[in-house]
């Protein structure tokens, strides 16, 4: 049974949602957790990390985590080109990037456009889904991005920090 | 007072900490057989400077008890009362009970009153009972000594504003001081004037002290009934707290709006003395009480005041306004306002050649710094491809760009560096108190104290340290029995060291006391279940301390013995990206040795390629880099291969082994192979290529991400790439 959304996290109405696809779905993030989009650029390898962790970039002499969503959810191959998309986030204090398909467009969010969301197969666990929100024909999957970034099997930061 | 001092608080809360650690310092360092005049002038004039901060504030709990305080280090300086072990011991103490005051008004922390009041009650008894030359401070007590006669003096106190209140207080200060009347008239109509007649044996300027903070100084004249009148005129009255000369210039800035009293158009100083003592300090007193010296001078006319010379004993406060003017017999040279202080100590002209700055500007500063090295870099690698010939005069200035850079750099760097000696004054205090708790005779020997160590890093070593230290004086040192039944002195030693090694600090904590056991140490490993051979090392067993609840001691104290310390030790340490060592001998002693690194932001660096990932090696650690010869290599199997150096066999790591990656060569002869130097030994790191050297800028990896193992941090290279900075201690460790 899938609880109903925390009060505290639900996005207020008037609440602007940065979407992105990943896979064949489409999510939706706080935009205030978003720092900036960028290109997907060298990236650094860092040992021994998993798959899903590219490494680490150079974002204006700030040292930056990378991690690939579509590695992590296992979407199919990863491909890296000029359109890959990586959005940087600023959640729990640091910044991190993720590499995700694409990003559609940023969507304001009506009192009663959000719903909770039932028990589905999506690739986020619904511990990180705060409800499902239409548009037009869209359906968006809002996500909590920060506690998704947080948590232990992002393996972004360590169990004392987190 | 109608201004708001509230802001001007945390000046004065430095400033006195400072003054308490000063104070503490030199009593510390006192030799009570042979006092030097010149501590006993600064511990008394630390005293001072607290005592009129606090009255300036308000902070009556901190006067009483320095009021006493310093009445007592007065009559000592002046050799009206000897010093002696007791003594030193109460003012340690009255030491302890104003830093707690302090803090209770900094941080609204809670007070206990009884404390305050017990100091003031022991400082009052040595007074009472000390040399038969001085009269007791107890209030109202008729003077019993024979030397000193007590003089009567007539103290007229005319205020312009009236107040009740403040007149019972002076009398119930002047009481202090001796046997007061108490009279009013009203010489001039509206205008009251409070006479009080004293018997005392103190001086004008123990009075003028009283006043000094409620009234004006032409609000108040001493007269002495049984001086003459040229006598009089020749002291000063003001003793250069108060420039009440008449042809003295108004100061630009009056009362610097602390005081919202006008200047009265008499003629009188409108900084009521307070504020003219600067940047002069006199090479004795600092009537500025040390506060206001930074502030620029106002004008710098010197003011005539007269020389002191009545008083035989009373603070030499004419000597920071004075200009210069001849000394009375025991007075010293005192300063022109404005120039230069005197002769004296050279660490108060240090003092006040300094500046205080924010950490955070200078922690601004020295990020702009490496961004600064990082764009140098960058530019150095895009012009090194130019044709030297066409380029010459841009390449000349890249060079002198690069010059200009380091030496920048290490200036900033060494902004936030400080001596050691601000970690190891600290335990002095410690070692006493603790030894004497403990019932042993110990005494602390310091080495180095001039080494210096980032800021940050000092704050963080202090608490590893003083666990260390305790632990020597409480398990490591033996009582003076025991160390007179093995031979030794009574007298045990803690050496405190600092020193520089490469590119770190080396800190080490040695005692002469018992040593470890080894073997209770294998017995309690063994018995909480680790992993123990006889066959380790000496070094290793010593390690086993550091484990988590380990501890041999038979009796837990409040000092030590839960086994709580020590992993906390190592673990701060290991968050320094320092290391620590025990070397120990039974019956001769423990030595610890901590090794931190110093440079922190910016590393010089060798790059080495490693299938196609550039790393950086710290050049710290390297010892040299050669390519070997088939000849050099051994194997041994099971082990893997070695390489002969200088004959020397050292293991040979692939670095690509250790990183998962695919190199571009297998054969360490078609490498480079780079011996580093650790503490746990020589290895030697088979690399593809080696790229150059660079100073580069450490970036931390765990501010967004995590603390990866074998990684000391990142940094962005001259084309913006990343390149991972490698610990190498620990992967030299792990090999």
């Amino acid at each position: 049974m899938n609880p109903s959304p925390h009060p505290e996290y639900l996005p207020q109405a008037g609440n602007e949602l940065l979407t992105f696809t990943l896979g064949a779905e489409e999510y939706g993030i706080d935009i205030l957790k978003v720092q900036e989009i960028r290109g997907y650029d060298t990236v650094t390898t860092i040992v021994n990390a998993p798959t899903f962790i590219k490494g680490v970039i150079n974002l204006r002499g700030v040292i930056v985590p990378i991690v690939d969503m579509r590695i992590k959810f296992k979407l199919g191959a990863p491909t890296y080109d000029a359109f890959t998309v990586v959005i940087i986030l600023n959640v729990a204090g640091r910044v991190v990037g993720m590499v995700v398909d694409g990003v559609s467009d940023v969507i304001t969010l009506g009192a009663d456009q959000l719903r909770p969301a039932p028990e589905f197969g999506a690739a986020v666990d619904t511990r990180f889904v705060l409800g499902l929100a239409t548009i037009d024909e869209r359906m968006i999957i809002v996500v909590d991005i920060e506690r998704l970034m947080s948590s232990e099997d992002m393996a972004l930061m360590d169990a004392a920090a987190a | 007072m109608d201004t708001d001092l509230s802001h001007f608080h945390q000046v004065f809360f430095d400033e006195a900490a400072e003054h308490l650690a000063t104070m503490e310092d030199l009593l510390l360092k006192l030799d009570l057989a042979a006092p030097e005049a010149d501590d006993l002038n600064a511990i008394f004039r630390a005293a001072h400077s607290i005592k009129g901060g606090a009255g300036t504030f308000g902070f009556t709990d901190l006067t009483a008890v320095t009021h006493v305080l310093e009445s007592l280090l007065d009559r000592i300086r002046n050799r009206e009362l000897a010093l002696n072990a007791g003594m030193i011991d109460v003012f340690l103490h009255a030491g302890d009970v104003l830093g707690a005051q302090l803090a209770g008004h900094r941080d609204a922390a809670d007070v206990d009153p009884a404390a305050a009041a017990t100091v003031i009650a022991r400082l009052r008894a040595l007074a009472a009972d000390g040399a038969p030359v001085a009269a007791p401070a107890t209030p109202a007590a008729a003077p019993a000594a024979p030397a000193a006669a007590p003089r009567v003096l007539r103290i007229a106190y005319s205020p312009a504003a009236d107040d009740a209140e403040t007149v019972t207080n002076l009398l119930t200060e002047l009481a202090s001081l001796g046997e007061v009347n108490y009279a009013a008239d009203e010489p001039e109509p509206g205008r009251r004037r409070h006479v009080y007649t004293i018997s005392t044996t103190s001086d004008e300027s123990a009075i003028r002290e009283i006043f000094d903070f409620v009234a004006l100084p032409d609000e108040v004249s001493i007269e002495a009934d049984d001086r003459a009148a040229a006598a009089h005129a020749g002291a000063d009255p003001g003793f250069g707290f108060f420039d009440d000369a008449p042809g003295r210039p108004p100061e630009p800035d009056p009362g610097y709006g602390f005081f919202s009293a006008p200047p009265t158009g008499e003629g009188s100083d409108p900084g009521y003395g307070f504020f003219t003592e600067v940047a002069a300090p006199a090479a004795d007193e600092d009537p500025g009480y040390g506060f206001f010296e930074p502030l620029p001078a106002s004008t710098a006319a010197p003011v005539p005041a007269p020389a002191s010379g009545a008083t035989p004993a009373g603070p030499a406060s004419a000597g920071a306004s004075a200009a210069g003017l001849p000394p009375s017999a025991a007075k010293p040279p005192a300063a022109k306002r404005g120039a230069p202080p005197a002769a004296r100590a050279a660490d108060k002209s240090a003092a006040d050649a300094s500046i205080r700055v924010s950490v955070e500007k200078v922690d601004q500063m020295i990020n702009l710094v490496g961004e600064l090295v990082i764009t140098q870099a960058m530019l150095a690698q895009t012009v090194s491809g130019l044709d030297p010939l066409l380029a010459e005069r841009l390449l000349a200035g890249m060079a002198q760009l690069e010059r200009n850079t380091r030496e920048l750099q290490d200036t900033v760097m060494s902004i936030r560096m400080m001596p050691m000696s601000f970690v190891f004054s600290r335990y002095p205090r410690v070692v006493r108190d603790l030894a004497s708790q403990l019932g042993k005779d110990i005494v602390l020997v310091t080495e180095g104290e001039n080494t210096e160590l980032d800021k940050g890093l000092i704050e963080k070593i202090v608490d590893p340290l003083t666990h260390l230290v305790r632990n020597s004086l409480d398990h490591g040192i033996e009582t003076p029995e025991r160390r007179a039944a093995a031979g030794k002195p009574p007298r045990g030693k803690v050496t405190l060291r600092a020193a520089h090694q490469g590119g770190n600090i080396v800190i080490e904590v040695e005692d002469d006391g018992a040593g470890l056991d080894r073997e209770r140490l294998l017995a309690k490993a063994r018995e909480r279940g680790m992993a123990v051979t006889d066959a380790m090392s000496d070094p290793e067993v010593w390690m086993l301390i550091f484990a988590p609840g380990f501890s041999t001691a038979e009796i837990v104290t409040d000092v030590s013995g839960r086994g709580v310390g020590m992993d906390v030790v190592k673990r701060n340490i290991d968050a320094m990206n320092g290391r620590v060592e025990i070397a120990s001998a039974r019956g001769v002693g423990t030595k610890v040795t901590i090794r931190l690194p110093l440079t922190l932001a910016i590393l010089d660096g060798m790059s080495v390629g490693v299938g196609g990932e550039v790393f950086i090696i710290p050049l710290t650690y390297i010892a040299e880099s050669l390519q070997p010869t088939q000849a050099d290599l051994r194997s041994v199997s099971g082990t893997g291969q070695l390489v002969h150096v200088r004959g020397e066999y050292l293991p040979l790591v692939p670095l690509y082994r250790l990183f998962g990656l695919v190199p571009e060569t297998r054969d360490p002869t078609d490498g480079i192979v780079v011996i580093v130097e650790t503490a746990a030994g020589r290895v030697a790191f088979c690399v593809d290529r080696l790229l150059g050297q660079h100073q580069v800028v450490i970036k931390s990896m765990e501010v967004n991400y995590r603390k990866v193992p074998g990684v000391a941090g990142a940094t962005i290279m001259g084309d913006g790439r990343v390149a991972l900075i490698l610990d190498i201690p620990a992967l030299a460790r792990k090999s």
